[in-house]
């Protein structure tokens, strides 16, 4: 196991937005965690790598708990967070060196890992920009070689290919599932179902902050698609009504 | 042809008025040009052509000016769109896109005072025997004064590619306008109280024959003399219109000069520090207070604070002399307590530095360094120079010292305050007057307790170095050392503390930015 959640609760205000969730993911799998707007992805995923404090629960990454023990655990994290800036007036170059250099690499590694992860994302043309010149897409593809620069062993990705374009998406995939089978773990969230279907192979629906199914992938459709699955568990269509309007044309 | 670039030129100055931020900038130019013109026609009536004094500071402040309205094109960045260059892709022979762009450049800001300069000449040589020769040298010198400006533009716009080069060649070029203004102000002043002006004359007499004050020196010079002159002035025109032609002609046929991109690519700030976590915290830090307007506009407002206090106290009657004791220490007191917010000011890309589980010290340290490199040296340097104006002997280490505490205490307690009680600041992009979305009442206590706290802790140096400025110059040194070492002291403290408390609070620290 190289993640291992045992009930994590997290309160804002009035509202729970995360009640009691467990998760484990062995090594070596690609782990896809859907759920519906405000289900409490984010919120859950901001608590697994050290960024949100919970109320309760415990989070363990390769033996280490990331909020007891949070150096060991860290090492092990690479993390992509979604909606968070990154320090936009440095160059692509000078974010990836940064972020490497903090995660303690040498200069001649930091140079060379950012190379090779420029151009396996297709980045190399716009290192030398400021990154608040570049497109969400790009932000997340520089956020991506972020994550991975330390080499870590968990990569926790929020939302990763929002907004990147579909050969950026499938470079980025091929990436990830070569990751896996080195033995690196992915645990990523995303709205795109297709997505997830191809890529994941252990998926877990959270609705309202709870875990409503997990599993393999095969386990968690029962035999329908992911999409339909996730619509029944996410509490159905509501029908459309009171929008008779809609259908009378104004011409 | 001509009055086609004449049309281009007209609509590029109607341009300037055009969009708010534009109109302001052509506001302030244009302001500022109009004190320039209404000072030398002021002058120009108020010339005495027989006394010698006069003629010298004429030809004096009539160089500087002109010196200043040739390179003054250059202070607005070289974007010019009427560079030669830009009609490269039109069939258009040289010669007649030479005199076009000559008489284009002619209109505007820069063409209009020289044209006030020429005048001004003429008009301070009027009623005299010299005034024929005051037009011809007038006329002479704008010329040569609108040819020099467009090689000037010309060469810049070809050499300088890259744009930390088009800055720095603005930034001289602005540097060299101030100075020049300065340097006429200073010589009206001296001529106008006339009494020991034998300098002033000395200098005259060497730029009467030089290129720069050959024109404006013509008038009122022996017969032979005014031939010469003009005749110099004539081949210097001459000159550069061959110059400028020839450049036109190179232009339109040579390359452009394009900026080198190797394949090693440098990071700048990030290859000058050691690749450490306070190195790399500090070089970042280093680019935001040079880059970003939240931090720029604090450096351009520093020097303010102290200069009003000196103004108000000179205003409540203080020996004058003794308010060069104030600037430094104030100066450096708000420098160090500036950062005392500066993790609000990244924003929520303070999750890279939890998410990397960065040493609370790493971090501290690097974000103290843009206001340690700023500082210290600014302290080190005007201590003397202060100390020397102020007059009180023996206070030079009781400034410096004071100062250095002030600074390095800020500083200290600045680290402890950003991971302690951070409040919500403008976000980054944002412009440093907009405010944040929320505006918390913990900005209060955290501005003023952070300045309470600078100022408390160096209050037992402040009153020895007092007891010496009133009492007895002993405690003067005694002062400095006290303050230099509680600086030091409360810097590794503040370091420490605040590096524990940002480590334990990170988590914290991320949920404040979110908020809000």
């Amino acid at each position: 196991m190289v993640l291992q959640v045992t009930g994590l609760r997290k309160r804002f205000g009035r509202t729970l937005a995360v009640d009691g969730i467990d998760i484990t993911v062995r090594k070596g799998s690609i782990f896809g965690f859907v759920g519906p707007n405000g289900a409490g992805k984010t919120t859950t995923l901001s608590m697994i790598t050290g960024l949100l404090r919970p109320d309760a629960g415990t989070v363990v990454v390769d033996e280490s708990d990331v909020w007891r023990h949070p150096s060991d655990a860290k090492r092990a994290l690479g993390v992509l967070p979604d909606r968070m800036r990154l320090f936009d007036r440095l160059t692509g170059a000078q974010m990836l060196y940064y972020c490497a250099v903090l995660h303690g690499l040498d200069r001649e590694t930091a140079r060379r890992r950012t190379d090779d992860l420029s151009r396996t994302l297709a980045l190399e043309g716009s290192l030398d920009r400021p990154v608040a010149d570049y497109s969400i897409g790009m932000i997340k593809k520089v956020s991506l070689a972020a994550a991975l620069i330390h080499s870590p062993r968990l990569l926790v990705l929020d939302e990763p290919f929002e907004a990147v374009d579909p050969v950026s998406t499938a470079q980025a995939i091929d990436l990830l599932r070569a990751y896996a089978r080195a033995g690196g773990t992915v645990v990523l969230s995303s709205h795109n179902m297709d997505l997830v279907e191809r890529v994941c192979d252990n998926v877990a629906i959270i609705v309202g902050g709870t875990i409503l199914a997990s599993g393999t992938l095969d386990d968690v459709r029962g035999g329908r698609s992911l999409e339909e699955r996730f619509v029944d568990l996410a509490g159905g269509r509501s029908a459309v009504e009171g929008l008779e309007w809609l259908t009378t044309f104004s011409d | 042809m001509v009055d086609d670039v004449l049309r281009l030129k007209l609509a590029l100055l109607a341009s300037a008025f055009r969009g708010p931020r534009r109109l302001a900038r052509t506001g302030i130019v244009a302001g500022l040009a109009l004190a320039l013109a209404v000072a030398m026609s002021d002058w120009a009536t108020a010339f005495r052509p027989t006394d010698a004094d006069h003629r010298a500071g004429l030809i004096i402040i009539a160089s500087v000016i002109a010196l200043a309205l040739a390179v003054s094109p250059l202070t607005s960045g070289l974007g010019s769109a009427l560079e030669p260059r830009r009609f490269a892709p039109f069939p258009i022979e040289a010669r007649p896109l030479a005199l076009a762009l000559a008489l284009a450049s002619a209109i505007g800001a820069q063409g209009l005072l020289t044209a006030v300069l020429a005048i001004a000449l003429v008009v301070a040589w009027s009623g005299t025997a010299a005034l024929a020769t005051a037009v011809v040298g007038g006329a002479l010198g704008a010329v040569a004064i609108i040819l020099a400006g467009q090689i000037l533009v010309a060469v810049a716009a070809q050499l300088a590619v890259a744009p930390s080069t088009v800055h720095t060649v603005t930034f001289f070029a602005r540097g060299v306008v101030l100075v020049c203004v300065a340097a006429a102000i200073t010589t009206a002043l001296v001529v106008e109280r006339g009494r020991d002006t034998t300098q002033v004359e000395g200098i005259a007499v060497v730029l009467a024959s030089t290129p720069l004050g050959l024109p404006w020196a013509a008038p009122g010079s022996d017969t032979g003399a005014v031939w010469a002159r003009l005749l110099g002035g004539l081949g210097l025109v001459v000159a550069l219109a061959v110059i400028w032609q020839w450049l036109v002609g190179r232009l339109l046929e040579a390359p452009q000069r394009q900026r080198w991109m190797g394949r090693k690519r440098g990071l700048g700030v990030f290859d000058l520090v050691p690749a450490t976590q306070s190195g790399v915290i500090a070089a970042r830090s280093i680019l935001y207070w040079t880059r970003d307007p939240r931090y720029r506009l604090a450096l351009i407002a520093l020097p303010i604070a102290p200069a009003l206090m000196m103004i108000a106290l000179a205003i409540a009657g203080v020996t004058p002399q003794y308010l060069w004791l104030i600037p430094l220490p104030v100066l450096a007191l708000f420098l160090g307590w500036f950062s005392h917010n500066d993790v609000a000011y990244d924003h929520t890309a303070v999750w890279l530095h939890i998410a990397a589980h960065v040493r609370g010290a790493s971090d501290r340290w690097g974000r103290a360094v843009p206001p340690l490199l700023l500082g210290v040296p600014l302290v080190v340097l005007l201590a003397p120079v202060f100390a020397m104006w102020s007059g009180v002997s023996g206070v030079e280490p009781a400034l410096l010292g004071i100062s250095l505490g002030l600074l390095l205490t800020g500083i200290g307690v600045s680290s402890v305050s950003s991971a302690a009680a951070p409040y919500p600041a403008p976000r980054p992009g944002s412009g440093p007057f907009d405010q944040p979305p929320v505006t918390a009442a913990t900005a209060g206590w955290a501005q003023g307790l952070s300045m309470l706290a600078i100022v408390g802790l160096m209050s037992p140096s402040v009153v020895v170095a007092w007891w010496g400025f009133v009492d007895d110059p002993e405690w003067l040194p005694i002062a400095g050392v006290a303050g230099a070492a509680t600086g030091v002291g409360m810097l590794a403290l503040g370091i420490l503390v605040g590096g524990r408390v940002f480590r334990r609070r990170a988590p914290e620290l991320l949920d404040l930015v979110l908020r809000n």
